[in-house]
């Protein structure tokens, strides 16, 4: 099913309920039901440069109903029953609220007792387990993680978001003073405008230092975005970026620590999602997004600190490791139009060693807007991969 | 180190009915163990005979005893009790053993009131025995004389070694309360028993007879000892007086045991089998297992012999080739003609040196024992409520150069009380006498460690002992063990025994894990068929609110579910049985095994 951000509200009970039903039927048959998903993992997924991120291939996993999956089962059908009344009366609710509203019918229904959940993990893989039963999203089940990371600021950027009663909320991101628009997890109902050209979408790896910029003019000086990622990526964040390079047609920046970590984990999901979101990958990836840097040849040109990864670094140690396996079978890496981030991971690897995004501040100590004259300069020059 | 492991030379047969006084008298006598203070002593002992041929000065062993209990098993108030009564119930076993007699013992230990010593009990130890009894002429000396023992270092795998053990616990009771041991005793021959006190004369180690006097005693025969000492009493835990006990119990199935411990009633374990063990016959130490020290103290107890004699028959697999070997690797012919008490030093290292390199054919594994699996089968089961257990008895090998038998019995315990992640409940013996203390260094101890139990569906953390409800029991039984310190608590391993010791325990743990794999099948089916009664009902209730279905169609579906699942649990039903054949392949091929192998032991006899 092909996954769409605008799928009509009508679209997942439905397909609920005729899933329901041919389980129904099987049984009434006496036949063994099978579910299959899209199985989620690298060695299901293809990488297009022409598409940009991940699709899924064609591999599943089908989970068939025997006395070991009964239970699985049955806490799924009771799960998705939850959220088809939250999708009927527009309710929404974080996972942690699930598990707790879980609990409460259980406890006012004791004959469903056997299905009780010890704790939220047990809940949590429940409702993912329906998400990949439906080729959803959890968004499209009215479930919202927490909105994380993506704090954005512009003199330009105008959102406007419409309500679920209707309503329209218009937020023009310059009349937030230093406060950052927060980006939602339900892109689907944002539209964005620009009051003036935006020259392009700067998106900071560390939120602090996104902030820094901010404060020190960068926004009043550029016609830009200027987003901090807050790390690895939220759903928000890559569903935000995505709406940005969709709807308002401007460049893409990544700038962040040159290290495995950040190529991989952040950089990577940001550009073409990740294997375990398959499914979601389309709405969710902003394969335009270019790394600007910390380039390699930076720490040379600007005279930049870097330092070797040190052995207790479990974090960077397990990236190096993934690295080196990414460049065999991550056709990410693979795909010949990503040889200069590749030859970034390469070269990771040769030296094993790290310079962070804040390096810029070294260049010269008495100048705070030396970072943005760096940033400028490169994306002047075109000096990005 | 192990200590000159030397017999009497010219007492070859095994002493049934030996009395305790031609022992003595017959040969100077020299421990097996590696104990600084039986060395010593008994060294001191071999050479002060040595040099003086009659009147054998024994005065310093006494003394150096008395003064060196805590390196016999007296260093603490919990152990005094436990190595006294371990001494007698050893003794008793030992003597019933070499008579043919099925033991039967009764065991009291009591608390009398406080004791002498700072936080103590006086506490009073009592064991008889239906043994042979003893010689009332010998009294003194077994009870009062240090190194006064049938078994001296005859490498036999006999609980008792050197004859110390007794009269260090008459000269424990005789200090802590200035009474020495109360015996009861009377052998066939004896219409009436003899009863008395024997202490022990320090100064000139004999044995000092107070009080006696005759009277009746319904036995036939036997011996009664009571000792009165200061010690404290633990019951329970790993050195604890039912540990103890338990242990004893398990390792000798003819064992009729009676106790009666402080706060528990009286207890009779009966026994399970009706052969007496038969200890093999002696073996001479092996060269090849000897340090020189060792090769040097053992010449002593030889006195005026030739060498070339002493080492032919002070030795095992040394014979008349070997000495042409060693005349052709450089030892001079004239040498064997010698007498050994006339060798230098340096003679006994060329001679030591020279033959550490001729090839020697291994010592005989004839001289070791064991309990058997079947016996050990029926004697786990008197250790408590029991839901299933293994048992291995390997072949007796040898294991740097010395011939040794491992046996193991892995059971697991019905009450569930202890915490399933305590390590299980470890059983040592050396020789079939627990062992109780110091565990952790023990090769016992390591080899378990090393096997891999969660293969075998124990949980186990990392390079540690398995948990559960289990008792592990590990048997070693050798004319030669080695052990690690002076109390004689944990054997001291090479890899070759942590090896072997392994390899038993790998095939108990096969063993176990069909149990353990039938029981997991049982507890599946059992899961599988509550998984189907419960949720069968409510998913198709909630699949028909979802799709709205009417009740007929619900109904149908839940025939449908139910037949559908009730295929899986018949699988499984199928996989169980499967598991509980297994099993009894297992128990019968095992069976079949035992009758072949009594069967082989009846021809032999
Ligand atoms: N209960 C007993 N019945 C018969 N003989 C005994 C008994 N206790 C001890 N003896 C004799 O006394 C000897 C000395 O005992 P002990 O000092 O414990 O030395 P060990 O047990 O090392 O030989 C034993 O070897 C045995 O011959
Ligand atoms: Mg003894």
């Amino acid at each position: 099913m092909s996954k769409n951000l605008m799928s009509s509200s009508d679209e997942i009970p439905k397909l609920s309920k005729d899933l329901c039903n041919r389980l129904l039927q099987d049984l009434e048959r006496a036949k063994r039901p099978v579910l299959y998903a899209t199985k989620c993992s690298l060695d299901n997924a293809i990488y297009n440069h022409k598409v940009g991120f991940f699709t899924p291939g064609s591999k599943k996993v089908a989970t068939e109903l025997n006395v070991s999956s009964v239970k699985k089962m049955s806490r799924a059908i009771f799960m998705l029953e939850i959220l088809l009344r939250n999708l009927d009366t527009g309710a929404v609710n974080t996972k942690r609220e699930l598990y707790y509203i879980s609990k409460g019918e259980i406890k006012h229904n004791p004959d469903l007792k056997p299905l009780d959940f010890a704790d939220q993990d047990e809940s949590d893989e429940i409702i993912d387990f329906i998400c990949e039963l439906l080729e959803c999203y959890r968004e499209e089940l009215n479930c919202y993680a927490n909105d994380r990371g993506g704090q954005t600021y512009s003199q330009q950027l105008v959102v406007t978001e419409t309500l679920p009663d209707g309503d329209k909320a218009v937020v023009d991101l310059s009349k937030l003073g230093t406060s950052p628009f927060q980006p939602k997890n339900r892109p689907q109902n944002l539209k964005l405008s620009a009051k003036k050209k935006i020259d392009f979408c700067l998106i900071v790896e560390s939120e602090g230092t996104a902030n820094t910029l901010v404060a020190n003019g960068f926004t009043k000086r550029h016609n830009s975005i200027l987003m901090g990622a807050g790390g690895v990526p939220s759903n928000a964040v890559r569903g935000w970026c995505k709406l940005i390079q969709d709807q308002l047609r401007v460049p893409l920046y990544f700038y962040g620590d040159l290290d495995a970590y950040t190529m991989q984990n952040i950089f990577r999901t940001l550009k073409a999602g990740s294997a375990s979101s398959l499914i979601r990958n389309e709405d969710f990836s902003a394969p335009e997004v270019r790394f600007l840097g910390v380039l390699p040849e930076d720490i040379k040109k600007y005279d930049l600190n870097d330092y070797p990864v040190k052995e207790n670094d479990a974090q960077e140690v397990r990236a190096l490791k993934k690295a080196s396996d990414a460049m065999k079978n991550d056709p990410f890496f693979l795909d010949k139009k990503n040889k200069g981030l590749t030859q970034i991971l390469k070269w990771l690897l040769e030296h094993k060693r790290r310079c962070e995004q804040q390096a810029y501040f070294t260049v010269d100590p008495r100048d705070p807007t030396m970072p943005e004259k760096i940033i400028v300069e490169k994306i002047k020059r075109g000096d990005y991969v | 180190m192990d200590m000159a492991k030397k017999s009497q030379p010219k007492k070859s047969a095994p002493a049934t009915k030996a009395k305790a006084s031609d022992k003595k008298a017959a040969a100077p006598k020299a421990t097996k163990t590696k104990e600084s203070a039986e060395e010593s002593a008994a060294i001191q002992q071999a050479k002060s005979s040595s040099s003086s041929k009659k009147g054998i000065t024994t005065s310093s062993t006494a003394e150096y005893f008395s003064k060196n209990l805590q390196q016999v098993g007296f260093s603490s108030q919990v152990k005094a009790v436990l190595t006294t009564l371990k001494e007698a119930v050893d003794n008793s076993l030992d003597a019933c053993e070499e008579n043919g007699i099925l033991p039967e013992v009764t065991v009291t230990v009591e608390k009398v009131g406080p004791g002498s010593l700072k936080n103590s009990d006086q506490v009073r130890i009592r064991v008889e025995d239906n043994g042979p009894g003893i010689d009332p002429e010998d009294v003194p000396k077994v009870f009062g004389e240090y190194l006064a023992s049938s078994k001296f270092g005859r490498g036999r795998c006999s609980r008792g070694q050197q004859g110390i053990g007794i009269s260090a616990a008459t000269t424990w009771a005789q200090l802590t309360s200035a009474v020495g041991a109360r015996v009861v005793t009377k052998t066939e021959k004896m219409r009436k028993a003899v009863r008395c006190i024997v202490e022990v004369d320090i100064k000139n180690n004999t044995g000092v007879l107070k009080e006696k006097d005759s009277v009746d005693w319904e036995k036939p025969h036997g011996t009664s000892v009571e000792f009165l000492i200061d010690g404290r009493i633990q019951l329970n835990g790993e050195a604890g007086l039912i540990s103890y006990l338990n242990g004893t119990t398990l390792v000798n199935p003819h064992l009729t045991l009676h106790y009666k411990l402080p706060e528990m009633e009286l207890h009779t374990v009966e026994r399970v089998s009706n052969t007496v063990p038969e200890i093999p016959s002696a073996v001479e130490p092996h060269p090849h297992t000897m340090k020189l020290g060792e090769f040097i103290a053992h010449s002593h107890l030889f006195g005026r012999v030739k060498v070339g004699a002493w080492l032919k028959k002070g030795f095992s697999r040394v014979h008349e080739g070997t000495l042409k070997e060693l005349n052709a690797a450089g030892i001079k012919n004239g040498i064997f003609e010698k007498l050994v008490d006339s060798l230098h030093e340096s003679e006994f290292k060329e001679l030591f040196m020279a033959i550490q390199n001729i090839p020697l054919m291994a010592p005989s594994t004839k001289s070791v024992l064991s309990i058997g699996e079947d016996a050990m089968a029926k004697s786990i089961k008197r250790l408590g409520a029991i839901d299933f257990f293994s048992v291995v008895s390997r072949k007796p090998t040898i294991c740097d150069f010395k011939p040794v038998q491992i046996e193991v019995a892995v059971a697991r315990l019905e009450d569930r009380s202890i915490e399933a992640d305590a390590p299980v409940q470890v059983l040592r013996f050396a020789n079939r006498v627990p062992l109780q203390f110091d565990k952790s260094a023990c090769a016992i101890v390591h080899a378990i460690q090393s096997v891999n139990w969660r293969a075998y569906g124990l949980g186990q953390p990392k390079e540690s002992l398995p948990q559960g409800p289990y008792i592990i029991a590990v048997s070693v039984v050798s004319p030669f063990i080695r052990f690690k310190n002076a109390s004689k608590e944990t054997i001291d391993g090479s890899d070759e025994l942590v090896e072997e010791i392994r390899r038993a325990l790998i095939q108990s743990g096969q063993r176990l894990s069909k149990h353990i794999r039938k029981e997991v099948k049982a507890n599946e089916l059992e899961e599988k068929l509550r998984h189907i009664e419960q949720f069968c009902p409510i998913l198709v209730a909630g699949l028909a609110r979802i799709t709205k279905a009417s009740d007929s169609r619900r109904k149908k579906a839940e025939d449908g579910i139910a037949k559908l699942l009730g295929r899986d649990a018949r699988d499984t039903e199928k996989e169980l049985k499967a598991a509980h054949d297994v099993l009894e392949e297992q128990t019968a091929k095992a069976s079949q095994k035992n009758s072949k192998k009594a069967a082989e032991a009846e021809v032999e006899a």
